[in-house]
């Protein structure tokens, strides 16, 4: 049995490696032989390649090396895991609804659990942030593409295998079942000791999967560090350097060191599951691991928090006609909350029992933190004040952004405190403190650059109603579900329960009505997305939000009317006037009506 | 309108290689942890023959059998320390070592019958 087996996967290995090496004969006759990285050209010169064309259909997809077509692949990737990630959470959220267990078992509960916190911070929340980073850094800095952009389409195409071992404890595969160790995956739980069933394989892969994505982020990080510095247009200077690419530079070090200590640790982890290390299964094995985990995690919240700040810092201006307030101090306190990151993990082990002396400094500098984060938020709010704010849906959603920051951060203040976290440690006020954060901050700053660039990677303009009714339902939704999990956190719900006492049900109750409403936003985002994308008015204009009034125009918006400009034209005329979604020029009752029919 | 020239158009735009270099890593990782011995030498056979493909397409290298060499014998020193220490995970070591022999075995087929074959065209 044993041998077949082998046998079997011999064959299978053989066949696919067979066919490997045929696709890729083919494939190699096709191309022509320029190198990218090497500059110098084979047999020939520079020009007669210059207008080499992708290949068509799936191919050009699994062959890109066009900062761009990355870009989509990881934003397209991302979405598809936010709707993965968020269907596991409506579930848990309906299991909710009721104190006791109806709907799913308690251990199904701990795996979706698990499952959601992970593919909503690695398999959504870095790849998103990627799309954006990819597809518009090269534009804004002014360089060809990333420095390394083999590298580039290495990093992402980790991704959907990492997805798959994540996930694999879902798929119908004998004796596999899903991880129950929460995203923390604190030890000895995690290190499958103990009468439990986490031993399982299915945590094995997701450990490696985990480690997967950690491999691509670093290997996108290394990419983005190596573009800002090297590749920047003569123009670019640090001194003009926008926002975005600051915090992007800035959250590339932070991946630089954070997330190989994460695939350290997940290597110590599977050693000791596998082949009978004792890394975290001697005395003190327990604290280690937190503090291996919390060094990386801590750190984590930044790298996912920093560069949507910065889609907000770009686009909350341009909706105010005025520049950044405080640019410099923007961009001062974005690198600061880089290196104080790194100096806060132990807040999340105030309650292990570590020396008190240590809990004290732990709380000074998460305390300090707190200083730079409101320097960004008093400078959103001062870019605003007085200024000419046009409420198209991007803007909508960077405002929303700022609001759920202030709860977000305003409740973090409160937990880095050692009295009050140790009432608070474990309970849905920390649930809800981080997904004010990671919901209403990260999320509804990645819908604004979704929407704030649609015209450019879709080249039509989104349905200008719906994008409203995707705000305002994801508004009411995050802030109904997360407010009542920071009361339920006062009243003493400890988090990660699948079953609770009586008393808990109506709060319970309001954050599942919140989650279903926040549901009900994001199809109607979907919706608005896809059918845009397909028959969305085009985009005639090169500059669709009327920037240049303003004199707020960005780089990327002169490449893309530069692309409209020397588009072939197909002799056909202009139907009907763009809807620009608060544009100047625009009849917006006209086009809104049309939109909705 | 998407074959209007971009900034970035203007390059080389595709490469066979990074799906198969990142399909290369987790198989051979699946293997080599669960001790699965052909997933640990065909994931490590595709790793090292895309790293050697888009090391020579860049220009990176200029031969193919000394890259693919080169690459063996990381893979040998690694497959050795496995096999022959203390660590002792000698299957896991062999398959480490086949790929890095069949690794070896294909470049030179490579070298020998393929890239000539090729040129004549």
């Amino acid at each position: 049995m044993e041998v077949n087996g082998q046998l079997a996967l011999t064959v299978l290995m053989g066949v696919f490696l067979i066919a490997v090496a045929a696709w890729l004969a083919r494939v190699e006759d096709w191309r022509s032989y320029t190198p990218l990285a090497g500059g110098g050209t084979v047999g020939g010169t520079a020009e007669q390649y210059v207008s080499e064309e992708k290949p068509s259909g799936v191919i050009r997809w699994l062959t890109t090396v066009d900062h761009k077509d990355i870009g989509m692949l990881y934003g397209a990737y991302a979405l598809v895991a936010f709707a993965v990630g968020g269907l596991m959470v409506v579930l848990m959220r309906i299991e909710l609804a009721d104190p006791s267990m109806t709907l799913i078992s308690n251990t199904f509960y701990n795996s979706l659990l698990t499952s959601h916190g992970i593919t909503m911070l690695f398999l959504f929340g870095t790849p998103i942030i990627a799309a954006f980073s990819n597809y518009f850094i090269p534009l804004l800095i002014g360089a060809d593409d990333m420095a390394f952009p083999r590298i580039n389409a290495i990093a992402f195409w980790l991704l959907p295998p990492a997805a798959l071992l994540i996930w694999a404890g879902f798929f119908p595969i004998p004796d596999v079942i899903p991880a129950q160790t929460a995203w923390t995956m604190y030890t000895p739980l995690s290190a499958g000791v103990g009468s439990g069933n986490q031993m399982n394989a299915g945590v094995d892969l997701m450990l490696l999967g985990l480690h997967l994505s950690g491999v691509s982020a670093t290997m996108g990080a290394i990419n983005f560090i190596a573009t800002i510095f090297t590749e920047r247009n003569e123009k670019v200077s640090w001194a003009n350097l926008d926002i975005f690419s600051w915090t992007i530079l800035t959250q590339s070090g932070l991946i630089l060191f954070a997330f190989p200590l994460l695939g350290s640790a997940i290597v110590m982890l599977l050693l000791d599951r596998n082949f009978g290390t004792m890394f975290f299964s001697v005395d003190g094995g327990a604290i280690l691991w937190q503090h291996l985990f919390w060094f990386f995690g801590h750190p984590e919240v930044y790298i996912l928090v920093l560069p949507p700040m910065g889609i907000v810092s770009l686009v909350l201006p341009r909706f105010a006609g005025r520049r950044l307030f405080g640019f410099k101090f923007v961009v001062y306190s974005t690198l600061a909350i880089g290196v104080l990151s790194f100096g806060v993990w132990a807040h999340h082990m105030f309650a292990t029992g570590i020396d008190p002396r240590l809990r004290a400094s732990f709380m000074a500098v998460s305390l300090a933190i707190a200083i730079p984060s409101a320097v960004k938020t008093f400078n959103w709010i001062t870019t605003m004040w007085n200024g000419k704010i046009r409420l198209t849906t991007p803007m909508l959603f960077c405002i929303g952004f700022v609001s759920n920051f202030i709860i977000g951060g305003v409740t973090g203040v409160f937990l880095a405190s050692i009295p009050v976290d140790l009432v608070l440690h474990d309970t849905y006020y920390v649930v809800g403190h981080f997904h004010y954060i990671v919901m209403g901050a990260i999320a509804f700053a990645g819908f604004a650059g979704l929407y704030y660039w649609f015209p450019i990677y879709t080249g039509r303009m989104y349905q200008v109603t719906l994008g409203k009714w995707h705000f305002w339902l994801s508004m009411v939704g995050t802030n109904l579900t997360f407010f009542a999990m920071i009361l339920l956190g006062y009243g003493g719900m400890p988090r990660r329960y699948a079953t609770y006492l009586p008393q808990f049900a109506t709060l319970h109750q309001v954050a599942t009505v919140g989650a279903l409403i926040l549901l009900v936003g994001q199809i109607i985002f979907v919706w608005n997305f896809v059918q845009s994308w397909l028959e969305g008015r085009e985009v005639q204009d090169g500059d669709p939000w009327d920037l240049a009034d303003d004199d707020l125009v960005t780089a990327e918006w002169t490449w893309f009317e530069r692309k409209l400009e020397t588009a072939v034209t197909d002799g056909g005329e202009e139907e009907t006037e763009l809807a620009t979604d608060g544009g100047q020029t625009v009849d917006d009752a006209d086009a809104e009506s049309a939109d909705d029919a | 309108m998407d074959e209007a020239p971009g900034l970035s158009d203007q390059y080389r735009t595709a490469s066979p290689w990074p799906v198969f270099i990142a399909l290369g890593i987790p198989i051979s990782e699946l293997g080599l942890l669960f001790g699965l011995f052909p997933l640990a030498v065909g994931g490590l056979l595709l790793f090292g023959g895309s790293v050697v493909g888009i090391l020579k397409e860049s220009g990176y290298v200029t031969s193919t059998i000394r890259a693919v060499t080169a690459l063996a014998v990381i893979f040998l020193a690694f497959g050795a320390g496995l096999a022959f220490t203390d660590i002792a995970l000698v299957t896991r070591g062999y398959a480490v070592i086949a790929a890095a022999i069949l690794l070896v075995v294909g470049g030179v087929v490579f070298e020998l019958f393929v890239r000539e074959q090729r040129q004549t065209f």
